[in-house]
């Protein structure tokens, strides 16, 4: 990760750490707690470029340069995600969030120019993706339609990549901000199920080592939908 | 010279059927034996004489640098141990491992070349000879000699040689209007074609070859540490002998070749570090077939360049899956 996605990533969880401050002593109702809010969901995560890289010779030249055999640009593809996440609210304005989200990309990598012109064509394996994460998640109560709630996230987490035959596996970080709604069809003061009700968000994730032909950051935009509860 | 021994020239490789690149194997009884050192340090000679401007103490001083770049590979256990200059010259079959050079200007196109004295029921190199073709010029220079051959990159060449590994093919060559073949390209020291006068590329060791001397002289960790790629290549069905096949890591820029040794389109290449790997198929066309395998083997050269259709995951030890490429005819 660059020096800059570090600090980004630090300014985004301190915005919103203020923005809970702020929001929290502009309501003058306190509310009910929740102990913990479990939501399970699924969506689609979006494809991201991993790179272009050649397959280099060492040309017969005194200055070292490069003679391409061909060359592979790699991708993810864009694929279905499920997700188990766990929250702990500190109030009706903020609270943490952890989850697990699992998904099985096709990693492809489309060989072209190829010096003795192999035909192009396009290769790829399935990964096993895992991004486990924790995240502030901010509620903003006061842009609230009837009992659609807006809220905000960011966080941070670690990759874990599987490659098929899931013997090599391969870490990394990733760096996470999103938006989405809430909308609790359930909402009481006592009972063991507190709340329930249905949850979407889009998400921006930044990853940074795991699957790469590069040490760029590669983005990847997810969007998800799921049930919750809280206990 | 005692009856089980067999001098061989370093040249003459021969299908050998569990590993991949090209080691150096003898065939006796049909019996098919990995030719390599069993004792180690490899104690080695420099004929005290030097030629073609180079005095002998410069010639001794390039070979130590050689024979330190194959000793420096992390992953491979070999080691050598500079016996003194020596009277004794090449190929005299003394029991003592002699480099240095010799006039052969009839050999108008061999820099310089290894042979061997091995015990073909173990396949123990007891003694290894490498003579530098006087006849031509040479270079120690750091930088080369735009001029001459640098000694240090043949010398890096030869010594693989010695040790025990054929020749790679992980080059581009194109035909000389006047004969022989101009590298236009290569990613293997032991490529059998040398860049030519000046170019000191070859100094450096490549992963071709650092996967292929440390297949050979494993250390500990080399073999669960990376990973194996075994298949077959056919054609309308049957196996293809003598395919080379290039293993491609995206993520290491790494290229690592094998070749089909057996009538089936049997490959193994070992050393691939853990991941994911472009596969490519090419024939042996770009240097003369000789140099990798006997005469005797009728080697496919028929087909066109085709890559694996999926990426193949090497590995962390052990092998992965086989595979089947098919290739087309031309």
């Amino acid at each position: 990760m660059t020096r800059h996605a570090h600090v980004a990533a630090a300014c985004v969880l301190a915005w919103l750490a203020c923005a809970a401050t702020t929001a929290s002593a502009q309501v003058a109702t306190v509310p009910s707690i929740r102990w913990v809010e479990i939501e399970v969901g699924g969506g689609l995560i979006g494809g991201a470029r991993l790179g272009t890289v050649d397959a280099n010779l060492r040309a017969n030249a005194r200055t070292e340069q490069a003679y391409r055999l061909f060359t592979a640009d790699h991708r993810f593809e864009r694929a279905p995600a499920f997700h188990l996440r766990a929250a702990r609210p500190f109030g009706r304005r903020w609270g943490v969030q952890g989850g697990v989200a699992v998904s099985h990309p096709a990693l492809r990598a489309d060989v072209s120019a190829d010096v003795e012109g192999a035909p192009a064509l396009t290769i790829s394996e399935t990964v096993d993706q895992y991004f486990f994460d924790a995240a502030i998640v901010i509620a903003f109560e006061e842009f609230r339609l009837g009992r659609l709630v807006p809220f905000a996230t960011a966080g941070a987490g670690y990759l874990r990549q599987l490659h098929e035959g899931q013997t090599v596996i391969e870490h990394g970080q990733l760096f996470m901000a999103g938006v989405g709604v809430k909308y609790p069809f359930v909402s009481r003061a006592a009972g063991f199920v507190r709340t329930a009700g249905l949850r979407g968000d889009v998400r921006g994730y930044v990853l940074r080592s795991g699957i790469a032909v590069d040490d760029r950051m590669r983005p990847h935009l997810a969007i998800s939908g799921g049930v919750f509860i809280g206990l | 010279m005692k009856p089980w021994l067999c001098a061989l020239m370093a040249v003459l490789a021969f299908a050998q059927p569990i590993e991949a690149y090209l080691h150096l194997t003898a065939v006796r009884a049909g019996q098919t034996r990995t030719l390599k050192w069993q004792r180690v340090p490899v104690r080695w000679h420099a004929l005290d004489r030097g030629a073609s401007g180079i005095s002998g103490s410069e010639f001794q001083a390039t070979m130590a640098r050689a024979f330190a770049t194959w000793e420096a590979v992390p992953t491979a256990s070999i080691a050598f141990q500079f016996a003194g200059a020596t009277g004794a010259e090449p190929f005299d079959d003394d029991g003592l491992s002699v480099l240095g050079f010799q006039n052969e200007p009839d050999m108008e196109r061999v820099l310089g070349a290894t042979g061997f004295l091995v015990d073909t029921l173990t396949g123990e190199i007891v003694e290894a000879d490498i003579f530098f073709n006087s006849a031509f010029p040479w270079s120690t220079s750091a930088a080369g000699d735009p001029n001459r051959f640098d000694l240090e990159s043949v010398a890096v060449h030869e010594i693989g040689h010695f040790l025990g590994l054929g020749h790679s093919a992980l080059g581009e060559t194109e035909v000389r209007p006047e004969g022989g073949r101009r590298v236009l390209a290569s990613s293997a020291v032991m490529f059998p074609i040398s860049f030519g006068r000046g170019t000191t590329h070859d100094r450096a060791l490549q992963p071709d070859d650092i996967a292929g001397v440390s297949a050979l002289y494993p250390d500990g960790d080399f073999r669960s540490d990376t990973g194996v790629a075994r298949g077959r290549v056919t054609r309308n069905g049957g196996g293809v002998l003598g395919a080379h096949v290039v293993a491609f890591n995206p993520a290491r820029g790494e290229l690592v070749g094998g070749f089909t040794l057996n009538n089936d389109g049997g490959f193994e290449i070992a050393g691939l570090h853990p991941g994911p790997h472009i596969i490519r198929v090419e024939p042996l066309d770009d240097a003369d077939v000789d140099s990798f395998f006997s005469a005797r083997n009728p080697v496919d050269l028929g087909f066109l360049v085709t890559f694996y259709n999926r990426l193949f995951v090497a590995p962390s030890g052990g092998q992965g899956d086989a595979f089947t490429i098919a290739v087309r005819p031309k």
